[in-house]
C-alpha cells in the first residue's frame, strides 16, 4: 500500500509541476479572502482591542487561517461531480484501487506545494513584522500538527461525500458553495470565532464547523488554553470524522448502486 | 490607434445575442438557481458586514448603510462582469493556448471587439437590478435622496467603472499570450476583485494607493457609491470618466502588443 501511495503522489506532483503558475494562481486566490479580513479587522482594532484580540493577535490569527485552511481544504467535490457526469469515474471503478485513494494522494501533493509557499512566505514575513511571529512551542506545533491531520481528513471525507451527491443530482457543487458559505462564518475564516455572537459560536461549537479550521488555528495562535479545552477540542474532532465517515460509505455505496443501475 | 466599427459589427452582435438567447430560454430554471445563488451571496456578504459593524460603529470612515449601498453597487458590477466578460473574453485564455483564437482571428470584425461581446450569460444581468435594488434600499434607510447632479455623477462613474472592470479584464487576457500555461487567469481576477467589496479608505495606506492607481479597483466601488450618497462631489463623475477612457486606452494598446505576439508565434 505504501509502494502505491508513493507512486500516486509522486504522480499528482508530476502533474501539479506542469500547471505551476496555475496553482501559484489558486493560492494567491486563497490567501486573498484571509488578507482582506485582516485588512478589515486592523482597521476596526486600531489601537484597542475587540474581545480581546489586538492587532497582532488578529495578524497571527489570519496568517494562521492561511496555512491551515490551505491544508485542510478540498476540492474533491468539484472532481466526483465531474467524473460522475462525465462518466470519467468508469474507469477509475475498474482499477483494482478505491478512487478515494487517487484524490487522497492528490490532496497530498497539492498541499505539500502549496502549504510549503505559504510557511516559507510567512517566515520571511515574521523576519520583518514581529506582530505575525508565534511563540516558540514545539509541543503545541507537534498538537496542531496532529489537529490538521484532523481536520484536513474530516474536510476530505465532507467535500467527498458532497461530491457524491452528484449520483442523484446536478447541483452537488452548489450544496459544497453553500457549506462553504455557512463555513465562512462558523469555521473562522472571516473573524476568531470568540468575536461572533456567543449563540452563533455556540452553534459553531456544536456542529463540525469549529473543527474544521477554526480549533487547528486557535491551536496554533495560543487561543486554546489548557489540557482540558485541547482534549476536548481533538475528541471532537474525531467524533466529527467518524460522522462524516459514516456518511461516506453511506453515500458511497447506495451512490454505487444507483450509478451501477443507470449504466447497466 | 484606429478604431474601425464598421455599421455591420452590431448586426453581427445583435445576431450572436439572439441565437445566444434563444438557447438560454430553453434553461429558464436557470435564473431561478442564479438569482438563489446571488441572494445567498448576497446575504453572506450583509452578514459579514453585519459582524463588522457588531464591534465598530464606521469602517475608513463609512457607516454601515453608506457600504450597503456599496456593495449593492459591487453586486450590479458582478452581474456585469458574470453575464458578459466571463463568458466572453474570460475565455481567451484558453483559446490562445489551444490555438482555436486563429478561428476568430480569419473572421473579419475587430477581434477584440467580437471576443469581449460575443456570448452573454442573459441570467446573470438580475444581478444587476438586484445589486441596484440593493443600493437604493440602503440610500431609503439613509434617508437620502439624490440629487440630480449626484445620479447623474454615479451614472457616469458607474458607466466608467463598467469600463474599468473590462479593462482589467483584457489586461488579463492579454497576459495569457505571453504565459500560455496559464488557463485560470481570471481567478487572480476575482482575487483583486474581492478587495472592491469595501470602501478603499478601509484599507492601510499602500493598498489603498495599490487600489487608486495601480489595479484601479476603487473606481469601480467607491468612487460610483461616494457619488450616489453624496460623499464625494459631482464632479468626479468627470474624473471617473477619464479614468475610464485612459485604463480603456492602456487596455487597446496591450491587446494589440499582445496580438502582434500570438501572430509572431503561429507564423
Amino acid at each position: 500500500m505504501i509502494r502505491r501511495y508513493a507512486a500516486l503522489i509522486r504522480n499528482a506532483w508530476l502533474v501539479d509541476l506542469q500547471y505551476r503558475a496555475s496553482i501559484v494562481l489558486w493560492l494567491l486566490w486563497g490567501v486573498t479572502e484571509p488578507a482582506i479580513a485582516l485588512g478589515i479587522w486592523w482597521a476596526i482594532a486600531g489601537d484597542g482591542q475587540i474581545a480581546g484580540y489586538a492587532r497582532a493577535d488578529f495578524a497571527r490569527y489570519f496568517f494562521a487561517v492561511m496555512l491551515i485552511n490551505q491544508l485542510t481544504i478540498a476540492w474533491d467535490s468539484w472532481y466526483l461531480d465531474r467524473w460522475i457526469r462525465d462518466g470519467e469515474l468508469n474507469f477509475r471503478l475498474a482499477r483494482p484501487l478505491h478512487p478515494a485513494h487517487e484524490a487522497v494522494a492528490e490532496n497530498i501533493a497539492y498541499k505539500a506545494r502549496t502549504a510549503s509557499v505559504i510557511l516559507v512566505v510567512w517566515l520571511l514575513v515574521a523576519v520583518a513584522w514581529p506582530a505575525v511571529r508565534l511563540p516558540f512551542a514545539p509541543g503545541r506545533w507537534a498538537i496542531t500538527a496532529v489537529a490538521v491531520l484532523l481536520a484536513a481528513a474530516m474536510r476530505f471525507f465532507i467535500s467527498f461525500t458532497t461530491g457524491l451527491l452528484a449520483f442523484w443530482t446536478t447541483r452537488a457543487t452548489a450544496i459544497m458553495e453553500l457549506h462553504a458559505g455557512v463555513s465562512l462564518f462558523l469555521a473562522g475564516r472571516i473573524a476568531p470565532l470568540a468575536l461572533l455572537p456567543p449563540a452563533v459560536a455556540g452553534v459553531a461549537g456544536a456542529l463540525w464547523f469549529r473543527s474544521m479550521l477554526a480549533f487547528p488555528v486557535d491551536l496554533l495562535t495560543g487561543a486554546v488554553q489548557g489540557t482540558d479545552a485541547i482534549v476536548r477540542g481533538l475528541v471532537w474532532q474525531i467524533v466529527w470524522l467518524a460522522v462524516w465517515v459514516g456518511a461516506y460509505r453511506l453515500a458511497w455505496v447506495r451512490g454505487l448502486r444507483r450509478y451501477g443501475a443507470v449504466g447497466g | 490607434m484606429t478604431f474601425r466599427i464598421p455599421h455591420s459589427a452590431f448586426r453581427i452582435l445583435v445576431a450572436f445575442w439572439r441565437l445566444n438567447v434563444a438557447e438560454e430560454l430553453q434553461y429558464r430554471a436557470n435564473l431561478i438557481a442564479s438569482v438563489l445563488g446571488t441572494v445567498f451571496y448576497m446575504a453572506t456578504a450583509l452578514l459579514t458586514l453585519a459582524l463588522f459593524f457588531h464591534h465598530t460603529t464606521t469602517l475608513g470612515g463609512w457607516d454601515y448603510w453608506e457600504i450597503v449601498v456599496l456593495l449593492g453597487v459591487f453586486n450590479a458590477l458582478t452581474g456585469v462582469i458574470e453575464a458578459v466578460l466571463r463568458p466572453g473574453i474570460g475565455q481567451l485564455a484558453g483559446e490562445v493556448r489551444s490555438g482555436e483564437l486563429d478561428l476568430v482571428l480569419v473572421k473579419p470584425v475587430d477581434a477584440q471587439g467580437f471576443v469581449s461581446f460575443r456570448r452573454l450569460d442573459i441570467w446573470r444581468f438580475a444581478d444587476v437590478v438586484l445589486g441596484l435594488g440593493l443600493a437604493g434600499y440602503a440610500l431609503f434607510r439613509m434617508g437620502h435622496a439624490p440629487s440630480l447632479a449626484q445620479l447623474t455623477a454615479f451614472g457616469l462613474s458607474l458607466g466608467a467603472a463598467a469600463v474599468v472592470v473590462y479593462a482589467i479584464w483584457v489586461v488579463l487576457m492579454s497576459l495569457a499570450f505571453w504565459f500560455v500555461s496559464v488557463e485560470n487567469i481570471a481567478v487572480l481576477f476575482d482575487a483583486v476583485y474581492e478587495g472592491a467589496r469595501y470602501p478603499v479608505s478601509a484599507y492601510p495606506g499602500a493598498l489603498r494607493f495599490l487600489f487608486v492607481y495601480l489595479i484601479p479597483i476603487a473606481w469601480t466601488t467607491t468612487i460610483p457609491a461616494s457619488a450616489l450618497t453624496g460623499r464625494l462631489r459631482p464632479e468626479i463623475g468627470l474624473a471617473a470618466a477619464v479614468v475610464a477612457a485612459l485604463a480603456f486606452g492602456l487596455a487597446r494598446a496591450l491587446w494589440r502588443a499582445a496580438l502582434r505576439r500570438y501572430a509572431g508565434a503561429s507564423g
